[in-house]
């Protein structure tokens, strides 16, 4: 029978607060000794990365195998080896962990590398890490940087202009900060810098400088430890002073070794031997160990790792206070009596349930939460059960939490074994997601587990299946080696069956082919890659690894297919780079029409981007036309003599194609026009600007400025049509209001357009006057309206009368503007008979 | 006229609530600029600004940062923020200009942090660029993915006015895997299409795409299968090369016809900033209306333009006008101004209880007043337009060769349009219309036509000539083809004649517009677009046989003496079969036809057995997507189809508006200018 709960309570601020040490591991030894090294702890119960610190000196003995070389070891919280990494590149400045639980080296170089836990990499002075990115300090004092883990460019931060290397120094992950990008904190001199990408502030404190710093896991509060060893509690925005606590009163030997938070209201100072917890209101609670420690802040808590344990220290959850306080009187306790008393066939059990009736769901709740709070097995059946009991009284209750409750319980206990080791709370839990803990369970190899919790827990077995995948793939690597080609052809067959066998069995059709493939391709087996390509139905991630296996045709044939234009250009532009040209048209060329749109889309870049490269496309495919438009095209954006030559080149292309004849003949007469323009521009001692113009505006051009000549000579060089040049003749007379000329030009032959298109043109340009005169000519059918548009209303009137046309007289009366015509349209009607 | 209920009554606007779209928009829109830190500049492609002023305003920008905000046009920028933010398409010629302007800050040494948001993807393509100009370094690419942004109530957008050009010209595929993306976030949003019905080669690749992402998806994201959803019955997809005569006509609906002349870009137009002030005296603008004299037009023209939001859902009169046939435009705004007019007057005599309850209205009659204004003036901007020769020899042309009546008689009243000096779009527009309806325009003649519009319009305009006369366009043809025509060409010849039968197109002359309001060929005076007729075939057979008011009248007469109301209302909506009995006529269209059914998360047999058996209950919407843009009168043409039956509603998706005249304009690349001030707006 495991102790009370509150057997490991401590009480502070007078006893209304309570905060346990919970001893998750004993370790006994597992790790190296904490003094000498460098630790950093991933949090939410996630392993320990430690190297040696070089700034210590240390005694050579049997149990210091790691210092031979720069070598990272990291341990599960309950002292499990999980993988020993050797570093060979420059100094490590500084390692830290991501949120997804990858280790990030980052070295003096500023390079940094990403491990998972099976130690394969993906992927200054002093850094500092979160768990989405991470921010570098450079020799020279300036801050870098780096958002996520996917290889993004580091981005250089407002310039704190430093002269020394501050004494401490922190960040505030962008995800906590109002305004969402990284803060920086540096403790320079007596105050301190908060420095963003805009700005570097200086907060204008006097009682620094400060050796400690550590922003709170919710990032609203700082603690920071003055050089007298004083600390010191304020909001994240140097606004509030929240709490103070003199760390020399616990008298403790030597300087303080860490500052980090419990939750996000308690501090824990750490001593080589003592561990202090500092609440809000300056209370403490002293935990002893054998030797160094090293905390860890969680979000709900702190994680102490000595010598001989790992321990978990928190504040007591709501829910465990309210059951299981001495002498509570809460609903939950009370319920929690009731089902002992029950237990114990004592009468009092009904008597307790009736007394807290009307708060018994929310009691239930109570119970079913603090059952989550505890760790250990026995205690959460036991409220479980009480819970149970309690819910047994009420009609209607939603069983959904109590079952998901214990589905998380078995879980949580399953992982938090020493083999497995992952302490993680149930806030913890539900803080992280549970895909997340099966990926960290993928990650530790441990794929049977995670299989098992993911189809525990409904979720798609997808990643689980591909990490399982690439790890089979990597260890059975080893055993076909060596042992000729046929053996490696088998394994390959074998490992692709039961990859395929497993993903169909497990995954349905959505798992994802393509990792599992670039894995097999990583490590060499480029056959077994491409196998299980075959099975992979995303395009956009088929792609990518086809380039890289060099499988080109097949590569931009799939991008194709996809339909997705943006992935065919990634394959054109990077073929483009990698193949010689020849062989990349060929490739083009060849692919025929099921290459067609690659062609179409590498001629849209091309045209704006590369022309030089699409002249040779056309010109070694051969195509006449295209090369001649594009010439033309590009006629359009030169001036002068460089566009004549352009046309003519286009001439030239059109002419080569037999099919093109007429095309051909139009771009000849274009250099003739642009040549003639040339000549027009000379003429008129380059006041007049042709160059460029239509047919038809040029000679409207040289009428309008009065080189009648040229025009005629224009029209018949290009054998205009009279129709079309006399419509030209007419706007241009009625443009200078040359309405003698205009009246020459129209009795200088039977006008091929009529004389009504003379009439409407002059009264759409306002001179009604003189339209008049052409009615006469016009279609005698058409005369009275005509006469109406010019306003001639006496004279359409007339027109009737000429024509016997009485009922359109009428109705002219009637449309008339104003009552003088009507009058006078009056007059005609009576004087016809 | 008894019978015509405008379309735009309350019944037609309750579709899926598609405003959520507009949401999904903006908040990706404050998520993107908020990754930004501080005060900004934005600098904006101007063909977003469009899309952006419908999910948008400047203010709530403003709120998130933005300083100032300035086109993306070449020559150099001064910002006094230290973050840039550029937003634009991803086109290569707008890299350029970043490069240049990145390029000439770090001469000044300006010192300044860039983030480039591409709309609506990041794309390898650009990355190549801005390495290629060597600033890939200095800026932070990212995306903003806008998707469709709804214009109206049963619309929705991609606002790419590009599409037609790019999928049919360039053969760029971008568009139609952009439209799969889209409509595949409306699957996400209310549930998978039961059913993709659709005609066209692009159309085919669009479904091919979307069905493959449903059930590729499913896997990234994590959400499982999509259920099929009960909102949707079906999914058509009309590619637009599967009707080119359609939008190569001149539009006469009331929307249509301000596209045609005044140009609507993203749902604004440009009108003299007077048609929009306050009206200063609200008898005058109301007796306006009747007379439509010449004179006023000039006059308004040279005002100084301001831009105007056309939106059904603001403005009543717009939504009683927007589909109606130009010719009954006039009739209703005189209708609209007598009942105005008579609100005002009533305040004359009245109580002062009344009093106080015209009051009330006050605000909703000037905002109707307004509205009146501003329409009454548009509509005295179009009118010359329609009176002028050249509209209406066009019109003829158009009808002429629709009735296939003197093809040849037609080709030289086209050339005359030249030398009168038609606009070039028009020309071609009718060149190419004849060459589809005729089956090719004869060798000699095309040649010599084609010289008459280069000679008149400039030779540069050959690459234009040449794409419309090769595949995969392929509509300025010669007959007979060259012998030596590939394929895809030969193949292609449209069956317009055996159309113009099967599918109704050309109603008679004799019957009287206000017979026609219900049949869809109303909103070409007599003439059905081939489109609609098409999304008739799915989802309203009827329709494409007979006019459906028509039985209806002869029904009523039997009846008795029911009298004048002869409109029974709609019929009820049959199921979705696909093109079930016109599966010939849709055959002979050249282009891929399908019909495909999709399988939701839960499909079993069992479920799909109940959904037919609870179909008379249910009014489900079917969603009409145009591949490469549609018209306005499309869309009108389709509201009135979808008010004559019950239990379905249209939501019609695109590409983006387009009208024959953008069409040719963007195939010969001469853009309609955008705004001319530095400083951006939206």
């Amino acid at each position: 029978m495991a102790e009370h709960p509150t057997a490991s309570w401590q009480a502070m601020q007078d006893g209304s607060v309570f905060y346990r040490q919970q001893r998750l591991y004993t370790l006994d030894g597992k790790l190296p000794s904490l003094g000498d090294c460098v630790v950093a702890g991933c949090r939410n119960g996630g392993p320990l990365a430690l190297m040696r610190d070089t700034k210590k000196m240390i005694a050579i003995g049997p149990a210091t195998p790691m210092f031979a070389k720069s070598q990272i070891q990291v341990y599960s919280p309950s002292g499990e080896g999980l993988l020993l990494l050797s570093w060979e590149q420059a100094k490590i400045i500084c390692f830290g962990w991501t949120g997804d639980e990858r280790l990030v080296i980052l070295n003096e170089e500023g390079v940094y590398r990403l491990y998972d836990l099976q130690g394969d990499y993906v992927g200054i002075t002093d850094a500092r890490i979160h768990d989405n990115g991470l921010v570098a300090m450079t020799g020279s004092l300036q801050l870098l940087e780096v958002k996520g883990w996917q290889g993004g460019r580091p981005l250089a931060l407002a310039n704190p202009n430093l002269s020394e290397p501050p004494t401490v120094w922190t960040l505030i992950p962008p995800d906590l900060t109002i305004s969402r990008h990284v803060e920086v904190l540096l403790s320079v001199e007596a105050s301190v810098l908060s420095v963003d990408n805009l700005e570097a502030v200086d907060q204008r404190l006097s009682r620094g400088p400060f050796t400690h710093m550590a922003p709170s896991p919710n990032g609203k509060s700082l603690a920071l430890l003055t050089m007298s060893g004083m600390l010191w509690v304020v909001s994240t925005d140097f606004q509030r002073n929240l709490a103070e606590f003199d760390t020399v009163s616990a008298g403790a030997e030597g300087p303080v070794k860490q500052v980090e938070w419990c939750g996000n209201d308690a501090i824990l100072v750490t001593w080589d031997a003592l561990v202090l917890l500092v609440g809000p209101f300056g209370d403490t609670l002293q935990y002893y160990y054998s030797g160094p420690t090293f905390a860890v802040t969680e979000v709900d808590g702190v994680r102490v790792i000595a010598a001989d344990a790992c321990d978990f220290i928190q504040k007591v959850p709501a829910s465990s206070v309210s059951v299981f306080r001495p002498g509570s009187t809460s609903p939950s306790a009370i319920l929690f009596d009731a089902w002992e008393n029950f237990n114990n066939r004592s009468p009092k059990a009904d008597e307790n349930i009736r007394s807290i009736k009307l708060d018994l769901a929310a009691a239930v709740d109570e119970v079913i939460d603090a059952a989550g709070q505890e760790w250990e097995s026995a205690w959460q059946r036991k409220l479980l059960s009480a819970a149970n009991f309690g819910k047994s009284f009420l009609d209607l209750y939603n069983p959904t939490d109590f079952v998901n409750m214990g589905k998380t319980l078995k879980v949580l206990h399953a992982v938090r074994q020493f083999e497995v080791g992952i302490p993680l709370t149930l806030f913890q839990y539900n803080y992280l997601s549970p895909s997340h803990l099966i990926s960290r369970l993928t990650s530790r190899n441990l794929h049977l587990l995670a299989l098992h919790v993911s189809s525990f827990l409904s979720l798609l077995p997808d990643n689980v299946l591909k990490h399982w995948a690439s790890a089979k793939i990597t260890k059975s690597k080893h055993v076909v080696s060596g042992t000729g080609k046929d053996t490696e052809m088998l394994g390959d067959e074998e490992v692709s069956k039961a990859i395929v066998e497993k993903f169909e069995k497990l995954g349905g059709a959505t798992v994802s082919y393509a990792e599992v493939a670039k894995k097999a391709w990583e490590v060499g087996r480029t056959r077994l890659a491409t196998m299980l390509l075959d099975h992979e139905l995303r395009a956009s991630d088929q792609v990518p690894l086809l380039l890289m296996m060099k499988e080109d045709r097949l590569a931009l044939q799939k991008a194709v297919d996809s339909g997705d234009t943006d992935l065919v250009y990634h394959v054109l532009l990077q073929l483009y780079n990698r193949l010689p040209l020849g062989a990349f048209f060929r490739l083009i060329e060849d692919g025929g029409s099921s290459l067609a749109p690659a062609s179409r889309l590498l001629q849209v870049y091309a045209k704006e981007q590369n022309p030089e490269m699409l002249r040779d496309f056309y010109y070694s495919d051969d195509r006449r036309v295209e090369s001649a438009v594009l010439s033309l095209e590009e006629a359009g954006r030169m001036k002068a003599t460089a566009k004549l030559t352009s046309i003519k080149a286009a001439q030239k292309f059109f002419s080569e194609d037999k099919e093109r004849s007429f095309e051909a003949k139009m771009m000849d007469e274009y250099s003739r026009l642009l040549a003639f323009q040339q000549t027009l521009e000379k003429e008129s001692t380059d006041k007049i600007e042709f160059f460029g113009l239509s047919v038809d505006e040029t000679i409207k051009k040289c009428l309008l400025s009065g080189m009648t000549k040229r025009a005629d000579k224009l029209k018949s060089d290009f054998k205009v049509p009279d129709k079309r040049y006399w419509y030209i003749k007419l706007h241009a007379f009625t443009a200078t209001r040359d309405f003698e000329g205009l009246e020459a030009f129209s009795r200088s032959k039977r006008s091929p357009i009529g004389y009504e298109a003379f009439v409407r043109h002059l009264v759409e340009k306002g001179h009604p006057k003189v339209a008049v005169s052409y009615v006469q000519r016009c279609d005698s059918n058409k005369r009275i309206d005509l006469y109406v548009e010019c306003g001639e209303w006496v004279m359409a009137g007339k027109e009737c009368k000429e024509r016997g046309d009485r009922a359109r007289l009428e109705k002219l009366r009637s449309s008339c503007p104003n009552s003088l015509i009507a009058r006078e349209l009056d007059q005609i009607s009576s004087t016809m008979n | 006229m008894t019978t015509s209920t405008p379309p735009n009554s309350d019944q037609r606007r309750e579709t899926v609530d598609v405003s959520i779209l507009r949401e999904i928009a903006r908040n990706s829109l404050v998520h993107a600029l908020n990754s930004v830190n501080g005060a900004k500049t934005l600098v904006l492609d101007p063909s977003l600004a469009g899309p952006l002023s419908l999910v948008t305003e400047v203010s709530l920008l403003q709120q998130h940062g933005i300083d100032k905000m300035f086109w993306l046009e070449s020559g150099p920028l001064s910002a006094v923020t230290t973050s840039i933010v550029y937003l634009c398409r991803p086109r290569i010629k707008w890299m350029k200009i970043i490069a240049d302007q990145i390029r000439r800050h770090s001469a000044e040494s300006q010192k300044h942090t860039y983030t480039l948001f591409l709309v609506p993807r990041t794309s390898a393509l650009i990355t190549r660029v801005l390495e290629e100009e060597g600033v890939l370094g200095d800026i932070t690419i990212s995306s903003y993915n806008l998707q469709f942004i709804p214009i109206a109530d049963d619309v929705v957008s991609l606002e790419n006015s590009e599409a037609f050009k790019e999928i049919w010209v360039d053969g760029d595929e971008t568009s139609v895997y952009d439209s799969s993306q889209a409509l595949h976030t409306l699957q996400k949003l209310f549930g998978l299409f039961p059913r993709i019905i659709g005609k066209g080669d692009h159309a085919g690749r669009l479904a091919d795409l979307l069905t493959r992402q449903t059930t590729q998806r499913a896997s990234v994201d994590q959400d499982g299968l999509l259920d099929i959803s009960d909102t949707f019955d079906s999914l058509i997809v009309i590619d637009r090369r599967v009707d080119m005569i359609t939008p190569l006509l001149t539009q006469l609906t009331y929307e249509g016809l301000i596209d045609e002349i005044v140009h609507i870009k993203n749902s604004h137009i440009e009108v003299p900033a007077s048609l929009l002030n306050a009206p200063s005296n609200p008898n005058q603008a109301a007796s306006g209306s009747g007379s439509t004299s010449a004179a006023p037009a000039p006059v308004l023209v040279q005002d100084k333009k301001r831009k105007h939001h056309l939106s059904a859902s603001t403005d009543p009169i717009f939504s009683e006008l927007q589909d109606l046939n130009f010719a009954s435009v006039g009739k209703r705004l005189n209708k609209a101004a007598r009942r105005l007019d008579e609100d005002y007057r009533a305040r004359h005599q009245a109580s002062v209880s009344q009093l106080r309850d015209f009051v009330g209205k006050l605000g909703g009659l000037q905002a109707e007043h307004r509205a009146l204004q501003l329409h009454t003036g548009l509509s005295e901007i179009i009118m010359p337009v329609t009176r002028s020769e050249v509209f209406n020899k066009s019109l003829e042309i158009q009808q002429n060769l629709l009735a296939s009546y003197d093809v040849p008689g037609q080709i030289t009243a086209v050339e005359d349009l030249i030398a009168q000096g038609a606009e070039m779009q028009v020309v071609i527009r009718l060149l190419c219309l004849a060459s589809i309806t005729a089956g090719g325009i004869k060798g000699k003649t095309l040649e010599n036509i084609k010289k008459e519009v280069l000679q008149a319009y400039g030779y540069s305009y050959l690459p234009l000539l040449l794409a419309l006369g090769s595949p995969p366009l392929a509509i300025l043809l010669p007959n007979p083809l060259p012998s030596s025509a590939p394929a895809a060409v030969s193949g292609a010849k449209y069956p317009y004649a055996s159309l113009r039968k099967s599918l109704r197109l050309l109603i008679d002359g004799n019957e009287s517009l206000e017979e026609l309001e219900n049949d869809i060929s109303y909103v070409y005076s007599g003439y059905a677009p081939i489109s609609i007729r098409l999304v008739q075939c799915v989802t309203q057979k009827g329709g494409v046989l007979s006019n459906p008011a028509k039985s209806k009248e002869g029904a009523t007469e039997e009846d008795g003496k029911k009298g004048k109301s002869t409109f029974l209302g709609p019929t009820q909506a049959h199921p979705i079969v696909g093109f079930k009995g016109f599966e010939d006529v849709v055959e002979s269209i050249t282009g891929r036809t399908f019909d495909i059914t999709q399988r939701g998360a839960a499909a079993t047999n069992g479920v799909s057995t109940t959904l037919h058996s609870a179909w008379k209950e249910r009014t489900t919407t079917t969603v009409v997507f145009f591949l490469g843009g549609c018209t306005y009168t499309e869309i009108a043409a389709l509201r009135w189809a979808g008010c004559q039956t019950q239990g379905r509603k249209f939501l019609i998706a695109t590409t983006g508006m387009v009208s024959g005249g953008s069409m040719i304009e963007s195939i010969a690349g001469v853009g309609r200018a955008a705004g001319t001030s530095k400083e951006a707006s939206l």
